[in-house]
């Protein structure tokens, strides 16, 4: 066996035995977890499957070939471009991780392991790590395609085929662009690289900012989507590739699809060797950098951000203020937890100052309370991603640190409440923030204006109380690592809990913001009573979503042992 | 079989590990004896290629760790104060992993990793997962598996975290033995009663810097005021914690 093998196989029995173990856990909790996974995966399906369904629809000419045909042939090559950017971002992150951060990398680097062969080893972790969620949540997508447009078996075989050598290459991307931020990072001063880090964010907020403005789907005609979709089928990009072959074998087109997988393959086995090649080079002066890095405070005590938070906060009495404090700093520290957050509202506060571009369409009430419904719907889903990411692991990163909190002079209980209030202050004024812009900016009449403004401040308490809650109901001491403890079924369940709030939330306020659109079967008059009972019905939903998952989580606390 | 030649890093503008100059022969059992960031665990990482020097170079059994490090690594065992082993592996698949790494055959594999397991007296958890293990017996695991593709040179870094006073002695006493077969021993610790009973040299370092190194009686010779090692290693590195 190689040493690359050896430590492959390593990892497959991890997978074993992790599989193997999970007999262990609570039936109730396996059950939850799997069937929650069956349902978001068929919701996924299913969402899809009526898109595709609706689009073939669009636009049909009896016996000749519908719009939908053409936008729907396009559709696939947009995604596999989609797939592939956000691959190469999080295969940056994930190589970092794994080929520099991870426990195992000093114990790996001390053996005779050449360093070609430690990267090849890794870089298929990456490629696992990085390709099962894609997989998870492009297969809807890919099967609801082929089954709406009665796609034969090939399609489907092509799929899997290509699916492959196309993770392969951003991983390998990703792997080389976090080897050379590595190497250039430990030697900026922190003015060049803070400076360097604003000025990429910067320059990607504005790209995203031209984006939106250019691609203007509300007043566009079909040719400009279509249009705008071409952009998307360069036939340098491997998701053309990839997008082109499947067609292809779906069309009985062999020959050209078995141009596309060799031409896919070979470009993937090129990026690993180049790319294994690099880091032989770069790999190792870039980890003992690392490792060498003079990790001295260069900021003197009393300077700095954080001390200026300190004297804000002194409204705030012990040991709540120190709990605070701790929690702040950490994740200040962390650049792996605040630049998500960063690029999470980055996003929404661009999209909401494009807002401003008015169209033609923004002239109509429904349209624009349509609009309203789902800037709340986005807003809440990445708060949910918030407090999924952020919030529910704060309990557990407590960690092995956990005895200074357990013999300290302060009941769970205020440990508890301090996270759930730090959560819901934080997450509100950056919520309530892009929803009150946006509904300033289409005009939105006040009395929608009031309903959009509480939903959004019940909900920041809603999915704090569900985060908290089950962090501290199911804790995970054992890991140091956010993204792990997430990835747990606790955090699975957290998740999918709070996107099952957000639809009830966000259903209930568009029920009531269309209520006029819909006065077909329900009267106008009743528009006072449904919006009392909206109101109600939010507010207890949003009691019990707080109250139930704390009241757990404390009596967990109190009867766990450490 | 360890040579460092006029060995540096620094970080930054601090110099942790300042022209160090050392020189191990075969079957030697050396301690490397400093207080707390003086320097020892710098000089591990420098000697295991975990680290590149800023200058300088460490030859370990006649390959430089720097030019050759597949090889000179091959020669190594490395115990580190908290060792890393993968929870959800067995002990023995665990041996089997790093017998992978050290391309050790099949056959090879079987008979040494047993015998380990027995010595270290964790064959009867052998199928169980680490994650299970106690400390204790983790650090044995550690020691087994290190010395399972029987390195010439074995680095050792305060290894008695977690051992009871029997398996501590039990540890030294194998250490020895081993010493006396050949193999070159580097141990870095903070227990000096240990260095008393082990030691064939000791080297002191402070501040980054090589202040001594010689036998034990050499090394008490230090002091004006003769007592035990550790008054000696006190008044050499004026008082800082141990």
């Amino acid at each position: 066996m190689t040493r690359a093998g050896a430590m492959l196989w390593a990892k497959l029995r991890i997978v074993r035995n992790h599989f193997a173990s999970v007999r262990n856990e609570s039936k109730l909790k396996i059950a939850v977890v799997s069937v929650s996974a069956i349902l978001l995966w068929w919701g996924a399906y299913y969402g899809f499957w009526e898109a595709f369904n609706w689009l073939r629809r669009f636009g049909a000419d009896p016996g000749g070939i519908s719009l939908g045909d053409i936008i729907m042939s396009r559709l696939l090559s947009v995604f596999a471009l989609a797939l592939f950017f956000m691959l190469i971002f999080s295969n940056v992150l994930i190589a970092f991780s794994t080929l520099y951060r991870s426990r195992e990398v000093a114990y790996l680097l001390q053996a005779p392991v050449p360093w070609w062969e430690y990267y090849i080893a890794r870089l298929i972790e990456c490629v696992a790590f990085s390709s099962w969620a894609s997989a998870y949540l492009g297969s809807p997508l890919i099967l609801a395609y082929g089954i709406t447009n009665g796609a034969p078996w090939s399609f489907y075989a092509a799929a899997l085929a290509f699916y492959v050598p196309f993770v392969t290459i951003p991983a390998a991307i990703g792997a080389v662009i976090a080897m050379i931020l590595v190497r250039i990072f430990p030697r900026l001063p922190r003015g060049g690289m803070v400076g360097a880090g604003l000025l990429a964010v910067g320059f990607f907020f504005l790209y995203l900012r031209d984006v939106f403005r250019s691609v203007n789907l509300a007043d566009a005609n079909i040719s400009g989507i279509i249009d705008a979709m071409s952009r998307t089928q360069s036939w340098l990009l491997p998701s053309h590739w990839a997008s082109r072959g499947v067609l292809a074998a779906a069309e009985g087109e062999t020959r050209e699809s078995v141009f596309y997988f060799l031409l896919i393959t070979s470009n993937a086995l090129m990026s690993v060797l180049l790319s294994a090649a690099f880091a032989q080079f770069v790999f190792y002066p870039g980890w003992s950098a690392l490792l060498g890095h003079d990790m001295s405070r260069k900021t003197p005590p009393g300077r700095g951000v954080l001390s200026r938070i300190d004297p804000v906060l002194g409204f705030l009495r012990e040991p709540q203020r120190a709990l605070v404090l701790k929690d702040i700093r950490l994740f200040w520290r962390d650049p792996a937890q605040w630049s998500q957050f960063v690029i999470f509202f980055g996003i929404m506060a661009i999209y909401v100052a494009s807002l401003r571009d008015r169209s033609a369409a923004f002239e109509s009430a429904t349209y624009r309370n349509w609009i309203v419904c789902l800037n709340i719907g986005a807003c809440t889903l990445i708060l949910a991603t918030l407090t999924s990411r952020f919030v529910y692991p704060l309990i557990s990163l407590e960690g092995r640190r956990f005895w200074v909190l357990g013999l300290a002079p302060l009941t769970y209980r205020q440990l508890v409440w301090q996270k759930f209030w730090l959560s819901v202050c934080t997450t509100s004024f950056f919520t309530i923030t892009l929803v009150m812009l946006s509904c300033y900016m289409l005009r939105v009449e006040p009395i929608f204006f009031a309903l959009s403004l509480y939903s959004i401040i019940v909900t920041n308490f809603g999915l704090s109380g569900l985060a908290v809650g089950l962090g501290s109901l199911y804790p995970n001491f054992h890991e140091d690592n956010p993204a792990r403890i997430v990835s747990g079924m606790g955090g699975t369940l957290n998740f999918l809990l709070s996107m099952g709030y957000i639809i009830l939330v966000v259903g209930t306020q568009t029920a009531v913001m269309q209520w006029r659109a819909l006065d077909a079967y329900a009267h106008a008059r009743t528009f006072a009573y449904a919006l009392t009972a909206a109101v109600v019905f939010i507010a207890v939903l949003s009691a019990v979503s707080t109250w139930l998952p704390m009241r757990l989580g404390l009596r967990n606390l109190n009867r766990a042992e450490y | 079989m360890i040579d460092t030649q006029a060995l540096t890093k620094r970080f930054g503008a601090k110099t942790a590990v300042n022209s160090l100059n050392l020189s191990i022969g075969a079957g030697e059992f050396f301690c490397f004896l400093g207080p707390n960031g003086a320097g020892k665990t710098t000089t591990i990482k420098m000697l295991t290629g975990l680290i590149k020097p800023t200058s300088g170079k460490a030859v370990l059994g006649g390959f430089d760790i720097q030019k050759d490090p597949v090889k000179t690594k091959s020669l190594i065992g490395y115990i580190p104060d908290t060792p890393f082993l993968y929870e959800k592996l067995t002990g023995r698949e665990f041996m089997r992993f790093v017998a992978g790494l050290y391309q050790m055959p099949a056959s090879a594999l079987n008979g040494s990793a047993e015998e380990l397991l027995e010595l270290f007296e964790i064959r009867h958890v052998g199928d169980q997962l680490i994650e299970s293990y106690s400390h204790g017996m983790r650090q044995k695991l550690s020691f087994a598996s290190c010395f399972l593709h029987d390195p010439k040179i074995v680095i050792v870094d305060e290894p008695w975290v977690g051992l009871d006073p029997k398996n501590i002695r039990f540890v030294k006493d194998y250490l020895k033995q081993r010493t006396r077969e050949g193999m070159t021993v580097f141990m870095s610790t903070h227990s000096l009663s240990i260095i008393e009973d082990v030691a064939d040299r000791i080297g002191i370092i402070h501040n980054g810097s090589l202040l001594h190194t010689g036998t034990l009686p050499e090394i008490l010779a230090l002091s004006q005021n003769p007592g035990s090692l550790e008054d000696v290693f006190l008044e050499l590195t004026r008082g800082d914690e141990v």
